[in-house]
């Protein structure tokens, strides 16, 4: 069984501002993930361009693997100065692991970085240099199977400031919170992430006086995901891919209402239609034995494309109670998806004159892979 | 249990023409007349996606509804 390196971060922007001064960005690849987090002098506007430009600067540079020193120079000579410090600032923390397991972090002005291990939340062993006149603390370190890593910017080591602190956590008040909130769930980083934002934000007196910005990283188990799209274009198939569908491995969804006909008919189960439209445009969702959901086949589908394409990784997926939202969370949260797609087209929906942009199934099966694999998921596609 | 069953078709043609309006509608219905109705969704009923929306009301399948041919359909038809 294969491990797969999660990775989740919430940013929240100082109260009354509309964007964050922090950015977080995260590169997935075949052999090791990237994750940087960048906090940008002051809050707003200008805090969010310094910190995108470094972020967006560092991990590239990184991906392509140039020496921390290019990165650096790249960093400071490329940054517009403010015109009321008269200073161009951005701290910046990134980390790269890779497949052994084995994490380079490095911080640049911002918080040490919080392990969890053995219920425990622990700093890790820094080295610390001078390069371009700035003060750097490397730390490597083998990540175990259940370590979970925090990265936090300084909004979270100084929540309470102008809320219910005289001076803000510190990084030991931090590192309570997280012990305390990891400890209580320690499968679920997203659970762990929402509730330290909500912990913080009540310091803040939900107020936050600053930027603040969490990541959460660990490994887990990978997952898998089995989808079936439409009626087969023989008949004689139904009762084969029913079968596969229905002994794959994994969680299930089926989408389309005549496909959902077809796996209760061979089956032999009991499809329950839903009555709630939790959104307009989305149909209700459905209910089988067996299966973990059962959507509306193109509306849906059309949705769920949409939102993917709205997805940075990292994030934490999509809310919503509705077939695409739900469907959206299923896709995110594995890491292997399987579609079995049926290429039957029903005449009728033919002659409705449907806008043209809802396009036919086997296209937006194609466009939801593409979306998946930019996001570093393996994707397989049967057609029948 | 309800004497009359009401089934409306949610499938994709029949949501894009209006089914969600269909279900509102019956929602919105008078106390007295809606208690004598048991409301279902279903996939697709009888195959005529080209007449949507379609539901059936007490076994019998009609087309290219609206809510207020539905009301009439309810009133004339109700047990």
């Amino acid at each position: 069984m294969g491990l797969v390196f999660e990775e989740f971060y919430r940013s929240v922007p100082k109260a009354g501002e509309e964007v964050c001064g922090d950015n977080v960005e995260i590169i997935k690849k075949e052999n090791k993930t990237i994750v940087v987090l960048s906090d940008g002098l002051g809050s707003g506007i200008k805090a969010n361009i310094l910190s995108t430009l470094t972020s967006k600067i560092a991990s590239g540079l990184l991906d392509k693997e140039l020496p921390l020193k290019e990165i650096l120079s790249t960093i400071l000579a490329t940054l517009p100065v403010c015109e009321v410090r008269g200073i161009a600032y951005a701290t910046l923390a990134f980390l790269i692991i890779d497949q052994d397991q084995q994490l380079r972090l490095i911080e640049i002005d911002s918080p040490s970085a919080f392990l969890f291990r053995n219920d425990k939340v622990k700093k890790l062993d820094y080295r610390e240099f001078e390069l371009e006149g700035k003060k750097i603390k490397e730390a490597n370190f083998k990540f175990q199977r259940q370590d979970q890593l925090f990265l936090v910017s300084d909004g979270v080591t100084h929540a309470g400031i102008g809320g219910l602190l005289n001076f803000g956590l510190g990084w030991d008040g931090v590192a309570c919170q997280i012990e305390r909130t990891v400890k209580k769930n320690q499968n679920d980083l997203k659970y762990s992430i929402n509730k330290l934002v909500k912990i913080f934000n009540t310091f803040y007196n939900d107020q936050a006086g600053d930027d603040f910005t969490i990541i959460g990283m660990k490994y887990r188990k990978k997952r898998k995901l089995n989808i079936w799209s439409g009626p087969p274009l023989k008949k004689e198939d139904d009762q084969v891919l029913a079968k596969k569908i229905s002994e794959a491995e994994g969680k299930k969804i089926i989408s389309g209402g005549t496909t959902a006909q077809i796996a209760a008919r061979e089956l032999n189960k009991e499809l329950e239609p839903g009555l709630k439209y939790y959104d307009k445009d989305i149909p209700p969702t459905s209910k089988m034995e067996g299966f973990d959901l059962l959507t509306e086949g193109l509306l849906t589908l059309n949705r769920v494309l949409s939102l993917l394409k709205k997805y940075k990784p990292g994030q934490i997926p999509v809310e919503g109670k509705d077939g695409a939202s739900r469907f959206t969370r299923l896709l995110l949260e594995s890491d292997s998806v399987k579609f079995f797609v049926g290429r039957a087209v029903n005449e009728s929906h033919q002659s409705l004159n449907l806008p043209i942009n809802l396009g036919i199934r086997s296209q937006i099966i194609s466009q939801i892979s593409e979306q998946l694999r930019r996001i570093k998921k393996e994707v397989k596609i049967e057609w029948f | 249990m309800s004497e009359n069953t009401l089934k409306i078709c949610i499938g994709t043609p029949c949501h894009l023409m209006g089914a969600a309006d269909l279900l509102e509608s019956v929602e919105e219905l008078d106390q007295s007349l809606r208690e004598k109705i048991e409301l279902k969704t279903s996939h697709c009923i009888d195959n005529c996606c080209d007449q949507a929306p379609v539901a059936e009301f007490n076994g019998k399948v009609y087309q290219d509804l609206n809510p207020e041919k539905l009301y009439k359909i309810i009133s004339e038809n109700i047990r």
